[in-house]
């Protein structure tokens, strides 16, 4: 009995300091789980189909580097991109490196930059891109698992799997095509850096453009 | 209560939920989501312009929505049913693919508030966008997609355009993103300084672009402009309709914050403190914070409103896109305040707002100046135990150490480390439980314990209660054996490690000399320098009794003991008291007198606790158990007044001590006595400082200070940091401290000398020499007193 009684005095006398934490440390809430992808960190793995119905994995491209590429081709800041060659331009210039360009399409049915597997190949031809492979997510899965938010949004992964580069694809968030001309374009000078060997100097930037049509 | 249903029910959600099939899930998230968007549209839709107050601009989340799932489906099942059957009878068409032009979707205009414009006299333009139901233009950060609008103004030579002032956004959720922006309409306004000399009408122009979003996105532009005429004499004619619009534009834009917001950044989660007191206590229901930076803030990311006593805190999930340093944190504060009937929304603007940067690696700290700060703190430590609330529980362990003399040099040993490690367990829960305040965003210092009302009562309690067991009213242990069996002198190494404990806790408030200057490197430090620095502090209070354990050889030279203790312990119990009653007075500053009174009251129960206590050990059966009963319920009467001292909310605002001529300190006054270049005397301090008191005493409320503050017109601001006050904790950190006192002289042309902490009169006479006395030449006296 002494014994407690002297520990539950100094228990309370302790326990002033922590009394006043009480009236200012906010109490826990509801936490918010949202997948993020991060830079440093393994890329999230996904298998999607592509626009010819044949299922495609991240994992299948081990050791190489892969571009993402969120789009929605009636989206003005990707319209931007097309009708200035610039999108195809990095995507023939960097295949040709051995590089490995994903185009995804989160657009749900019925929205904005929805396509079926046929009109994405048909796309592909009249803009004369050079993607290895369309991706559709009309689910929006793998959209939020990198929490894509807008078109264009541009991801850049190392052979090793993990994030080098997300964000907007260059500095010029507008629908100016005469802006292609002076834009500084991160995906480039993330590629490039990594051909080198570098490490990305610039891993993030602004994602901008219209927003990704998700179901939900 | 009320806040337990949806909480069940998303409980037996998150249970249900993996069992349930995914689709069904889908399916829905996807109704309640379309109900949502649907419903809004129902209600905004309508309404042509003017939706913007309207609109609830506040997270929703899932979450709140499940309880009202069902009313949802149904409302969704017949619109989407209604819609079905306009489609089908070919009303409209829901496929939004083949997008209206752009001019149907904005219209803007551009409107000047004056019917004609005068030289140099600037006025009001405004940019008017009148928007499609449904559709959106963009804020400054327009959130998780989107554009801002752009204007280019084309102006006369002479002329300049401010840039944009937005108006309050709202929040606009898409799928799971959420864009800042306005619906309905919306005034962007600037204003227009004219050339100060001018001959005929002006014609300003202005290129606007914009992108418009509903779920599609559709970039749009118009070049404006219009003919100003020049008005005639000095008099600008009025536009009362234009006034009338105007007026209502800048009544849209966000005020100038009037209180200051420091952000705290951590690697997942920012913290957004706003002090404002008058918000703590107005009716806040719900606040918004939209950042004017784009990659500051996950914009979707629920927004945690906390109230504390200095105001708001809101808790902010950082962006995966923010760099390590924001260059700014500034952005704008929506408050809604409501009373149950009415609702009043308020939108401040925070600019400045202090970045925090909560333990970051890049900074890189010498290890000598970490050093340094830990040498001073471990003096500042060791000149603890000579302070009266030190003093006597560290008297009673060396007389506990005396008694010992006869056991086993090991045994000792043990006793002086056990006593070492419970102060540093205590001086690292106290810094642990500093530092984690700060990093949740409470702007504390040292000492800030006895700035809580229930901490200073408890030690006040506490410390009475030790003073009488030193007086022997009660003895903890064995009773029947008397001497030396203070509860400070247990046996047991958990006895020298309570003790330690306790002369941690009491030490605290002492703040001595040596202890600020480290304690201030401390606090603009990562958290492990920090904690390094508190530690050295706690060793340099344990060092005396650690040193004299170690040192066996010293112990033979202590006196013999012998009845001669008994008496000394007793006499110990005074200064003891004093401290207790030193507390009291220093809750008399922070209470109402009827909070005073249960603190008394409550003194008297610890007397009548610690008196039954000693009944029930010496009593026989029947008034064993009566002394029992008495010591339950003085002790509950105890626990009472230290809940109704907590809850006396009534205190005096201000309690340090003040002559007349003394003015209260704000930051806004000093800034305006600044302005005007008048002298000003800052003294910050705290009932509870006693080298503030003891400075007050012997070097400030002298005959010759006061009169030489007189002579010389100085202002003497009295900061009183007894209760928190954000305000003086900042100008303390300005000048790298993180507790009082701290006084500074402002000779009225620039920055100010910092006075020593201990101060005599000499010193601050000498401080005030170079200022000139009222009316007289300013004397060119060197200046001796910069630190």
């Amino acid at each position: 009995m002494p014994l407690v009684a002297r520990r539950t005095v100094l228990a309370v006398g302790l326990g002033g300091a922590a009394a006043i934490a009480l009236h200012v440390v906010p109490a826990p809430t509801f936490a918010y789980a949202a997948a993020q992808a991060r830079i440093g960190e393994p890329a999230p793995a996904f298998s999607l189909a592509d626009s010819y119905g044949k299922t495609i994995s991240l994992g299948d491209f081990k050791g190489k580097t892969v571009v993402l590429e969120w789009t929605n081709h009636d989206c003005p800041y990707v319209r931007k991109h097309y009708g200035g060659d610039n999108m195809q331009m990095l995507q023939k210039k960097w295949t040709a490196e051995g590089v490995v360009w994903l185009t995804l399409i989160s657009s749900a049915p019925g929205t904005e930059g929805y396509v079926t597997g046929e009109e994405a190949n048909k796309l592909t031809a009249q803009r004369a891109a050079a993607p290895t492979h369309v991706l559709l997510d009309p689910q929006g899965d793998v959209g939020r698992a990198y929490g894509a938010q807008t078109t264009p949004h541009m991801y850049v992964i190392k052979g090793d799997g993990t994030l080098a580069y997300m964000g907007g694809i260059d500095d010029r968030p507008t629908t100016r095509l005469e802006d292609l001309k002076i834009a500084k374009n991160f995906v480039d000078a993330a590629l490039t850096e990594l051909a080198q060997g570098k490490p990305v100097s610039r891993t993030t930037a602004r994602p901008y453009g219209c927003s990704v049509k998700y179901l939900y | 209560m009320q806040g337990l249903a949806p909480g069940l029910v998303l409980a037996l959600a998150l249970l249900l939920a993996p069992t349930l099939s995914r689709t069904l899930v889908r399916t829905l998230v996807w109704a309640l989501a379309k109900a949502r968007f649907l419903t809004r549209r129902l209600r905004h839709g309508p309404a042509f312009g003017g939706t913007r107050g309207l609109r609830q601009g506040l997270p929703r989340t899932l979450v709140r929505s499940l309880p009202r799932a069902a009313g949802r489906l149904l409302l969704a099942g017949l619109l989407l049913a209604g819609l079905l059957l306009a489609w089908l009878i070919g009303i409209g068409s829901m496929t939004a693919r083949a997008s209206p032009p752009a001019e149907e979707l904005v219209r803007a205009e551009l409107l000047v508030e004056p019917q004609a414009i005068a030289p140099g006299q600037p006025f009001w333009v405004g940019v008017r966008l009148r928007l499609k139901p449904g559709w959106h233009v963009y804020w400054r950060n327009p959130g998780d997609s989107g554009e801002a609008p752009t204007i280019a103004w084309h102006l006369p030579p002479g002329f300049t355009a401010s840039s944009i002032a937005w108006p309050t956004p709202v929040r606009i959720p898409i799928a799971h993103l959420v864009n800042f922006g306005y619906e309905g309409e919306t005034m962007l306004l600037a204003r227009i300084a004219p050339a100060t000399e001018l001959s005929e009408a002006a014609n300003i122009a202005a290129d606007v672009t914009w992108l418009v979003c509903e779920r599609e996105c559709i970039p749009g532009q118009a070049s404006l402009s219009l003919s100003l005429p020049v008005a005639r004499g000095d008099t600008v004619p009025a536009d009362r309709a234009k006034e009338l619009i105007f007026a209502a534009a800048r009544g849209d834009l966000p005020r100038p914050s009037p209180w200051r917001a420091r952000l705290a950044l951590e690697p997942e989660n920012l913290t957004l403190a706003v002090d404002a007191k008058p918000l703590a206590t107005a009716a806040v229901r719900a606040a918004y914070f939209f950042p004017n930076a784009e990659t500051l803030v996950r914009h979707a990311a629920p927004q945690e409103l906390s109230i504390v006593r200095d105001g708001l805190r809101l808790r902010l999930e950082r962006s995966p896109l923010s760099t390590a340093a924001p260059a700014d944190a500034g952005g704008v504060l929506l408050v809604e305040e409501g009373d149950g009937t009415t609702t009043k929304r308020h939108a401040f603007d925070l600019t400045d707002v202090l970045i925090d940067q909560a333990p970051a690696a890049n900074q890189s700290v010498s290890p000598m100046a970490v050093l340094h700060a830990a040498a001073l703190a471990l003096l500042g430590g060791i000149i603890l135990n000579l302070m009266p609330c030190v003093f006597p529980v560290l008297s009673i362990k060396v007389l506990g150490l005396i008694e010992q003399a006869g056991t086993s040099r090991n045994q000792v040993r043990r006793h002086g480390l056990a006593y070492t490690a419970g102060v540093l367990v205590a001086f690292a829960a106290l810094g642990a439980a500093l530092f984690g305040m700060r990093a949740a965003g409470a702007e504390v210092g040292w000492g800030f314990q006895l700035q809580s009302q229930m901490a200073v009562v408890l030690f006040a309690y506490l410390l009475f209660a030790v003073g009488l067991n030193l007086s022997g009213v009660f003895h903890l242990g064995s009773s029947l054996q008397g001497l030396g069996h203070g509860w400070a002198r247990r046996s047991g190494l958990s006895g020298s490690f309570l003790t330690g404990a306790l002369a941690a806790v009491v030490a605290t408030p002492c703040t001595a000399p040596f202890m600020a200057t480290a304690l201030g490197f401390a606090f603009t430090q990562p958290t492990p320098i920090a904690l390094i620095v508190t530690l050295a502090l706690g060793l340099g209070l344990a060092l005396p009794y650690l040193g004299l354990t170690l040192a066996p050889q010293l112990i033979p030279r202590l006196p013999r003991p012998g009845p001669w203790m008994e008496t000394l312990r007793q006499l110990l119990g005074f200064p003891v008291y004093a401290t207790a009653a030193w507390l009291i007075w220093v809750l008399a500053q922070q209470v109402s007198p009827a909070g005073l009174f249960a603190a008394l009251a409550g003194l008297v129960l610890v007397g009548l606790a610690a008196w039954s206590f000693n009944r029930s050990q010496s009593a026989g059966e029947w008034g064993r158990r009566l002394a029992r009963g008495a010591l339950l319920a003085a002790l509950c009467g105890v626990a009472a007044t230290v809940v109704a001292v907590e809850l006396d909310r009534h205190g005096p605002a201000s309690a340090a001590p003040s002559a007349a001529q003394h003015e209260p300190f704000t930051q806004a006054r000093l800034d305006e006595l600044i302005a005007t270049g008048r002298p000003v005397f800052v003294n910050l301090t705290a009932a509870w400082c006693i080298t503030c008191l003891l400075n007050e005493r012997t070097a400030l409320a002298t005959t010759a200070v006061e009169a030489t503050f007189a002579a010389k017109g100085i202002t003497y601001l009295t900061g009183d940091w007894t209760r928190r006050n954000p305000e003086i904790t900042r100008l303390l950190e300005k000048y790298g401290r993180s507790g009082v006192p701290l006084y500074l002289l402002y000779s009225g042309d620039g920055a100010p000398a910092v006075l020593p902490q201990i101060l005599t009169s000499a010193t601050v006479l000498a401080a005030v020499a170079r200022i000139p006395e009222l009316g007289g030449e300013r004397t060119s006296v060197p200046d001796t007193t910069k630190e």
